[in-house]
């Protein structure tokens, strides 16, 4: 079942069976009150009759039985509580002074002002009938009744309210309520409609509300289908933004915002990437295809062999560079770290690219002490490589570059400055992005690097939470400076 | 037809040059975009192969002041191929494009159309009385016989016929037969002529004196 699983339709649910509950509660107590009220009218009816009748037939006090000092009958004396008979001895016997008597049977006495009529019915203590009036149904049983006390039943379509005279005689006064419990009824059946109709506006309020509540949700899916379409542009408009569902779309859209912009990255870096594979492809494809046009000398087919060889070597440092930055990015190259030389490190791969320097009549310089950090050796030698072979390559001929190693306190420190043209203020933010090129061209003299090589650097440094700094003066050249923290200062 | 490429990938530079030399035409090469722009801006060229991305001037510097003087036929080569890249240089004044990797076969075919284009033709069939030059296979037909040719010979027929009724002088032949790294002989040209002559009959390519060759 859908529905259930909906929110809306489970809070409708809940709504319901409480404004269920709630109504059913109420309703039933209001009809027992009414009730109540209802019967405690016709008891107090019951009991002026009482009264009426006791008038009637003579009594001094014309007082109700039950309200001792108590009298439509003869006063007990004292002896003859002494003397109290058996029983049966009241039926036996002659009517006594005991024995009740009704003088008149008038009519009018079993009806009051507004019409409504009684009856009434006596019995002897024990439960013979004495008297019973005109419109007394035949089949009043004898009410069970603790000695002295009142009470009053509801039989039937009757109520009757009966006590005991102080002789001990039961004393009934009935009447039919058949009109108070239609009204009863009546009012059944008002409480259920009110209540029916209570519930209606209730759920139906209860609909609009959540419908209210829950509308951001629905903004929220629909943009969130829209964008898991493929369309990260899309956002969630949200009118409130004070709510917690407010809250949530802005959270959201922040998140989507991040993802579009990782995305857009991602992309940019892919198309780069097969910009920097199209030179070399082209190199193949016109190398060999031109090669291929027809027959040639030998020496014609190893200078193409040659060409597409350079050209392969393009695309293998490209892919290395791209698998590198993929393996820093996805953060598996950077669990490797253990305590390295920094200037052995430095040396060892400064001397490595010394050939190279001296073909550009470079000077090479290597100013080291030993400092010791964390990381991993390959990619801090990396680091050095890309560093120094970048300061050879701007260089101007007959320059100098100086790498130099020095522990400074909390941190192990490589700097490589070069002679060169320096980089434009305007480059300077930008060296260390992925495939960018101050002359937004490919560098013949570095070997055709992609624009990769500072990035690379970046993330090295990146994974070894180590900051990576360039300071350049146009014309005088730059100074890259890699500073590793270190845990404990070391000598 | 005489052709500067600037490129800048040292190999892709050498293998065109001789791709399009081994097609006929003249090369002159440059390697960056002021060299680019100073050779293409000294000669009137049939047309320009003439990368985006260059060290120094871009392609699209480049393009924008040849623009200012010369209306040199230019082919743009880029490794960037979306719609806007192509808008910009379509916008400043190339005349078409190629996108890097490319086959040498499409760019010969593009640099015939532009070539054509420039000279107001549109088909690659010239017909000249009863020889008919066809462009496109570099050949050229007498009556309907074929007739053997070699490149530079067939260069300067399809030169001429371009330029059908027009007086093309020596320097003009010079300019647009042979490139910077010819070490021309003056003569040769008046050799070529002369083999020519003998080929498509003498009454073919007429000479005016001290000024120079014309087909009628």
């Amino acid at each position: 079942m859908k529905f259930f699983h909906s929110i809306r339709w489970r809070l409708q649910l809940w709504h319901g069976l409480l404004l269920v509950v709630v109504l059913a509660g109420f309703g039933f107590t209001a009809w027992r009150l009414q009730r109540a009220t209802q019967f405690q009218r016709v008891d107090q009816e019951l009991d002026r009759q009482v009264q009426v009748i006791f008038r009637a037939i003579g009594g001094p006090g014309g007082k109700p039985p039950g309200h001792p000092p108590h009298d439509g009958f003869r006063p007990r004396r004292p002896e003859e509580r002494r003397s109290e008979p058996a029983p049966d001895r009241n039926e036996e016997g002659p009517p006594g002074p005991r024995e009740f008597a009704m003088p008149v049977l008038d009519a009018s006495l079993f009806a009051d002002e507004s019409g409504r009529t009684y009856y009434c019915v006596v019995w002897n203590r024990n439960g013979r009938e004495m008297f019973r009036s005109a419109a007394a149904p035949p089949d009043v049983p004898c009410p069970e009744l603790a000695v002295g006390s009142r009470d009053s039943r509801l039989r039937g379509t009757t109520r009757e309210l009966f006590s005991y005279t102080p002789p001990g005689e039961r004393f009934l006064v009935g009447r039919d309520i058949r009109d108070e419990l239609a009204g009863m009824r009546r009012f059944a059946w008002l409480l259920a409609s009110a209540g029916v109709v209570v519930l209606v506006l209730g759920l139906a309020g209860g609909w609009w509300v959540s419908t209210r509540a829950l509308s951001p949700i629905a903004a929220i899916s629909a943009a969130a289908a829209r964008i898991s379409t493929g369309d990260l542009a899309q956002r969630i408009q949200t009118a409130d933004t004070s709510s917690e569902l407010g809250n949530l779309a802005r959270v959201l859209n922040d998140t989507f915002a991040r993802l579009q912009a990782s995305f857009e990255r991602q992309a940019q870096f892919t198309a780069d990437a097969s910009h920097e594979l199209r030179t070399p492809v082209s190199v193949v494809l016109t190398q060999t295809q031109s090669a291929l046009a027809r027959e040639r000398p030998a020496a014609e087919y190893r200078e193409s062999l040659a060409a597409c060889q350079r050209a392969a070597q393009r695309m293998r440092r490209l892919t290395e560079s791209l698998l590198t930055l993929a393996r820093l990015d996805s953060g598996e190259a950077a669990t490797t770290r253990e305590p390295c030389d920094l200037d052995r490190l430095a040396g060892d791969a400064t001397e490595l690219l010394r050939p190279i320097a001296e073909e550009q009549k470079i000077t090479l310089e290597v100013e080291a002490t030993p400092t010791r950090c964390e990381g991993n050796a390959e990619q801090l030698g990396q680091v050095v490589t890309n560093l120094v072979s970048n300061a050879i390559s701007y260089n101007r001929p007959g320059g100098s570059v100086r790498v130099k190693v020095a522990a400074e306190p909390g941190a192990a420190v490589l700097t490589v400055t070069d002679t060169g043209q320096g980089i434009a203020p305007g480059d300077l933010p930008h060296v260390f992005e992925r495939f960018y090129r101050a002359d937004n061209s490919r560098n013949r003299r570095a070997g055709g690097g992609a624009g990769l090589g500072l990035a690379i650097c970046k993330a090295i440094a990146h994974a070894h939470h180590a900051a990576l700094e360039v300071a350049s003066t146009q014309g005088r050249g730059s100074t890259f400076a890699l500073r590793i923290p270190v845990t404990q200062a070391r000598k | 037809m005489r052709i500067l490429v600037i490129e800048d990938e040292p190999d892709l530079l050498a293998s065109l040059a001789k791709a399009l030399r081994e097609e006929g035409y003249a090369v002159d090469t440059a390697a960056d975009g002021e060299d680019g722009l100073y050779k293409a801006e000294s000669w009137d060229y049939d047309a320009l192969v003439l990368d985006v991305m260059l060290p120094g001037l871009d392609g699209w510097a480049v393009l924008q002041r040849l623009r200012q003087s010369k209306k040199t036929p230019v082919l743009m080569l880029t490794a960037r191929d979306t719609p806007r890249d192509r808008v910009r240089g379509l916008d400043t004044g190339a005349d078409d494009y190629v996108v890097k990797p490319f086959d040498l076969e499409e760019l010969f075919a593009r640099l015939r159309a532009l070539i054509r284009r420039a000279a107001g033709k549109t088909q690659n069939r010239l017909e000249i009385g009863q020889l008919v030059i066809d462009t496109a296979a570099r050949r050229v037909s007498r009556a309907g016989r074929p007739v053997e040719l070699t490149a530079r010979e067939y260069a300067l027929v399809e030169f001429l016929a371009l330029h059908r009724g027009e007086v093309v002088t020596r320097t003009m032949l010079y300019e647009h037969l042979f490139d910077e790294d010819d070490s021309t002989l003056s003569n040769l040209l008046d050799v070529h002529v002369s083999n020519l002559r003998k080929k498509l009959g003498a009454e073919f390519i007429t000479t005016r004196r001290g000024h120079g060759y014309c087909i009628e």
